[in-house]
């Protein structure tokens, strides 16, 4: 068995020694992979270790990373992967080459209200309403400007009301300075609500065809 | 470990499991991780779906309003 | 994972919030278990469930802006989504669903919901 990590360009500088890693090209892309153990380990450490691998290879190259537990027979049926569909992962790592993920999430102080006892049928209409205006707001005040600053953007869903957005960007790596310069301006704009933003990741939000 | 750093910790985790578990390139291969047969659905649903709230946008479902 | 954070508010601990789900949805995320079928089954039928219902109350919040309904017919509508609303929950309480589960995720559309 061999896990998958990340599809990348068959030109590209020699693996990084962070993991066992090998590649197999074909039709002008490689299949970077590592030798798999039995069970698949799903802890938050074999998360990061994953991720550790594919922002290694990520350093100096640009890549599609493939979904956590992705795993095949051999290098051959990864090779028959790449030969299939070629097309579709050439156009999708042309879009992301040379950006990165930046993920951002704002919490608000509008929670959804909650059915209760003590509400009446009007009030928790109202406060329903209360609590849409809000999160359109912060589509206006924060994801707008954040995603004309960007390549590509994603919405996530968020299992938290009180999450207002939770958003990936795709960035140009020279432009992420500016990018993160923008979210410290917009948090500090808007006092009511709280910014945060991660990354560069690796693009897995932008790696769908 | 103090507060701060398990929030760290966590916060940024939650991050990661979007990524790694919700998005990347999917192959098929040994399906070990999510329900397959169920995603498989939800991705068909998710063309029907699209269009509903499309309409919905568009205002052209005037049917479910008097339906209230 | 400390230089993940490009920016970061003051307090960081609102945004842990949903760390106990986590675990949950680490282990849920993996492996098949004899029950899985039935509950996708069930957060399908929810999920288009939760779909209309939301499409309902914005269309109901779209009347209440426009001033066409009269106090008591607010009142009403209001009262049979709060029930509605208490209704799901207790449905993805039973299968063992969060409202996150109800969601489907559009691509460049963003989420469903």
């Amino acid at each position: 068995m061999i896990e998958l990590y990340a599809i990348t360009d068959e030109r590209a500088p020699r693996l990084p020694p962070i993991a066992p890693l090998s590649a197999v090209a074909s039709h002008g892309l490689a299949a970077v992979y590592a030798p798999a153990d039995a069970e698949l380990q799903v802890s938050p450490e074999a998360l990061w270790q994953h991720e550790r691998v594919v922002e290694a290879l990520m350093e100096d190259r640009d890549l599609l990373p493939v979904r956590f537990g992705t795993r095949l027979e051999d290098e051959a049926a990864a090779a028959r992967s790449l030969e299939e569909r070629h097309q579709e992962f050439a156009g999708a790592l042309a879009r992301v080459r040379g950006a990165v993920e930046v993920s951002v999430r704002v919490l608000g102080e509008t929670p959804r209200p909650q059915p209760s006892e003590s509400l009446s049928g009007a009030e928790y209409l109202r406060a329903r309403a209360r609590s849409e205006s809000a999160a359109e707001a912060v589509s206006t005040a924060i994801h707008e400007p954040l995603s004309s600053r960007a390549r590509a953007c994603a919405k996530l869903s968020a299992p938290d009301p009180a999450e207002l957005l939770r958003a990936a960007y795709l960035v140009d790596r020279d432009e992420l300075s500016a990018f993160v310069a923008c979210v410290e301006e917009l948090d500090e704009a808007n006092p009511g609500l709280s910014v945060l933003c991660t990354g560069p990741w690796p693009p897995y939000s932008f790696s769908a065809p | 470990m103090s507060p701060s750093t398990i929030a760290e910790r966590d916060v940024a985790l939650i991050d990661l499991i979007d990524r790694l578990l919700g998005g990347g390139v999917v192959i098929a291969g040994d399906i070990t991780l999510a329900a397959a047969d169920v995603d498989l659905v939800y991705v068909s649903l998710r063309a029907l779906i699209s269009s509903v709230a499309t309409a919905e946008e568009k205002n052209v479902l005037p049917r479910l309003g008097s339906a209230l | 994972m400390r230089d993940k954070f490009l920016h970061a508010p003051r307090n960081l601990d609102p945004f842990a919030a949903e760390q106990p789900r986590l675990d949950d949805a680490l282990s849920r995320r993996v492996n098949a278990d004899p029950e899985k079928l039935e509950r996708g089954l069930a957060q399908l039928v929810l999920t288009v469930v939760e779909l209309l219902r939301q499409l309902m109350e914005r269309q109901a919040l779209r009347r209440i802006d426009g001033g066409t309904l009269s106090e008591d017919e607010v009142e009403r509508l209001g009262r049979t989504f709060m029930e509605l609303d208490k209704r799901m929950e207790q449905l993805r309480t039973e299968f063992g669903l969060t409202e996150e589960d109800l969601n489907l995720n559009l691509g460049p559309l963003g989420n469903l919901l």
